[in-house]
């Protein structure tokens, strides 16, 4: 393990501090009380990381076994074009799902919890970070129009509603959404992450080990509570039910899939050396691990609600429950289930299809959306992003759209409020009076001495 | 490496780990203990996800453990050391050099970390076979008191 720190230019570093201050103002008291909930860890810093040493081969696609391209100018314009928008979306996601997380944060019953968010939130901040260090770092003129400032600018002003992947455009509605959302959704960004790892493009691959570590405890942080939860449920705790983390899951799990793309699509990437999966087997790898999730909270729950068994005995007991048999007085409906693939979905091949959350079909419109209500969270079915896929449901239903164009109207939502003002008005990038004017080619990040491995 | 040795493979240990390592605590101690190993795997990946390990048969079960991470700061133990803090095998397993693969890999992850020295900890008397499986890897009982007192 060898790796580089760097910071962005002055100004940009600035933005990024002042974005922080809007959307993560609890940063602050987690540096303060670091050594209480991490003791030993060393602080961490608000910087990017590249993995030094890694393959200077491109390691699949049609180049395979050619160097890696160090620069964007080096790549083919329809490369350039295809890393640029992924870089420019997984900045998105980062600093979207800080803007989620706060929300909520506030709402945890554990502050151990609490923190072990709170600390994702601030390695969200670093990752976002990193992506806006390969955008400004590199000259991407060839694909883009804007200076590194208005990109740099463009991507600090989403907000939840105007972010790239639709995920990041739900409002969280309890901390419960804070920790399914690190379960499911930081486990489509592994898949991501772990993706880019090979990217032909060298400094993005370089960018994904350290994102990847701490990754790695993002999900923990989602994974964790969820079991004691369920052990809690068990017990007969009031606070948080299965069929509540049921209804989370059935909201967040949709999404998560969504964020491979279409299961039709990926070969591009592939061809172009920049991921080594098609969309659809990477969703399905993603879909398998998910079910194994659910199978060790469902034997979470029931080693805590029939306690007298031993392993041999729980394991035929889960395996009975699964087939749908009641075992001991528990219930097979006691314990939760992975949703359909094709449930509540509003992209790729399954979109506005009308399927269950156990893959059932249904004739009418109004016999799905009940079906939604009962299987969504309440707060859920409230909010805006609930109402459009509704509407947009009802046109595919009556002939008025076809279920691509749904797709691609559904992810721009109107937002009128409940994000900082401040995030409307205020410029992130500010110019120093004595700044060179910025150009298309950005600026150098500052390499800083080697961080410690 | 004799070749009962393929049939398991190493890797980084996750989260989605911690149900096939309390089964495997179960198996070898017969104790149920959830909640020790949520706290202490995710202690383990909060500090170095790539430290610790499991091994995988070739069905894609888990099959053991090996914890581990590189630290500094022992009385006299300022330089980075590498540290296997928990080891468990499967019982089915025992014998098929799965601790012994587990351990090469978190070594090489050590060395990659800049640790010059590997340590662990083992009460002979009580563990002589675990005490057994480090020697044959090439531990050495190591001039490190440790002192203890009663409370």
């Amino acid at each position: 393990m060898n790796l580089r720190a760097a910071s962005l230019p002055k100004k940009f570093h600035d933005a990024v501090l002042g974005w922080k201050d809007t959307f993560l103002p609890d940063w602050n008291f987690l540096m303060d009380n670091w050594e209480k909930h991490f003791p030993n860890d060393r602080k961490m810093e608000l910087c990017a990381y590249r993995e030094m040493g890694m393959c200077d081969e491109i390691e699949v696609g049609d180049h395979k076994g050619k160097p890696k391209y160090t620069r964007a100018s080096e790549m083919h314009p329809d490369q350039a074009a295809h890393i640029f928008g992924a870089i420019k979306a997984q900045a998105s996601t980062e600093f979207g799902s800080i803007q989620q997380h706060r929300l909520t944060l506030a709402r945890a019953q554990h502050e151990e919890e609490q923190f072990w968010v709170l600390r994702m939130m601030a390695e969200e901040l670093r990752h976002g970070y990193q992506m806006l260090h390969l955008l400004v770092e590199d000259d991407w003129s060839s694909v883009a129009q804007e200076s590194s400032a208005d990109l740099v600018e463009e991507i600090l002003s989403m907000t939840t509603g105007s972010h790239v992947l639709g995920a990041f455009n739900i409002d969280f509605d309890s901390f419960v959404d804070n920790v399914v959302f690190c379960c499911l959704i930081d486990r489509v960004g592994k898949y991501q992450l772990s993706m880019q790892r090979v990217s032909a493009y060298k400094p993005m691959a370089e960018s994904m080990p350290q994102m990847l570590r701490e990754e790695a405890f993002h999900l923990a942080t989602g994974v964790v509570p969820m079991r004691r939860w369920a052990q809690q449920a068990a017990e007969g705790e009031v606070y948080i039910t299965m069929e509540m983390l049921q209804k989370a899951i059935n909201k967040w799990l949709p999404r998560g899939l969504e964020m491979f793309g279409d299961e039709r699509g990926g070969g591009t990437n592939v061809r172009f050396g920049l991921k080594p999966l098609k969309n659809a087997e990477a969703q399905d790898q993603y879909y398998e691990e998910v079910r194994k999730v659910v199978r060790d909270l469902n034997m979470r729950y029931l080693r805590a609600r029939l306690p007298e068994l031993d392993l041999p005995a729980a394991n035929e007991a889960l395996d009975k429950l699964e087939a749908g048999e009641v075992v001991h007085g528990v219930k097979p409906e006691e314990l939760l289930y992975l949703p359909h693939k094709d449930f509540f979905r509003r992209r790729g091949v399954p979109a506005f299809t009308k399927t269950g959350a156990r893959g059932e079909t249904f004739d009418t419109l109004q016999g799905y959306l009940d079906h939604l209500r009962r299987t969504l969270p309440e707060s859920y079915l409230a909010a805006i992003d609930f109402r459009q896929f509704v509407e947009k449901l009802r046109e595919v239903e009556a002939g008025e759209t076809t279920p691509e164009e749904a797709s691609r109207e559904l992810p721009t939502l109107r937002r009128i409020a409940g994000s900082c003002p401040c995030s409307k008005s205020v410029r992130w990038v500010v110019e120093a009076p004595q700044t060179a004017v910025e150009s298309g080619n950005g600026g150098n990040g500052h390499t800083q001495a080697p961080a410690a491995g | 490496m004799p070749e009962a040795t393929r049939e398991v493979s190493v890797r980084p240990a996750s989260e989605l780990d911690i149900g096939d390592i309390v089964r495997i605590d179960e198996k070898i101690g017969g104790d149920y203990r959830p909640e020790v190993w949520e706290r202490r795997l995710g202690y383990y990946i909060r500090r170095d996800p790539d430290a610790s390990v499991v091994a995988e048969s070739t069905d894609g079960r888990v099959v053991g453990f090996m914890l581990g991470e590189v630290r500094s700061g022992e009385f006299g133990l300022e330089h980075p050391t590498g540290w296997v803090e928990v080891l468990g095998v499967d019982p089915d397993f025992r014998g098929r050099a799965v601790g012994r693969q587990m351990a090469e890999a978190m070594l090489e992850h050590f060395r990659s970390r800049g640790a010059i020295e590997v340590r662990t900890l083992v009460d002979e008397e009580a563990m002589g076979d675990v005490a057994g499986f480090f020697r044959s890897l090439g531990f050495e009982p190591a001039p490190l008191q440790p002192f203890v007192m009663q409370l």
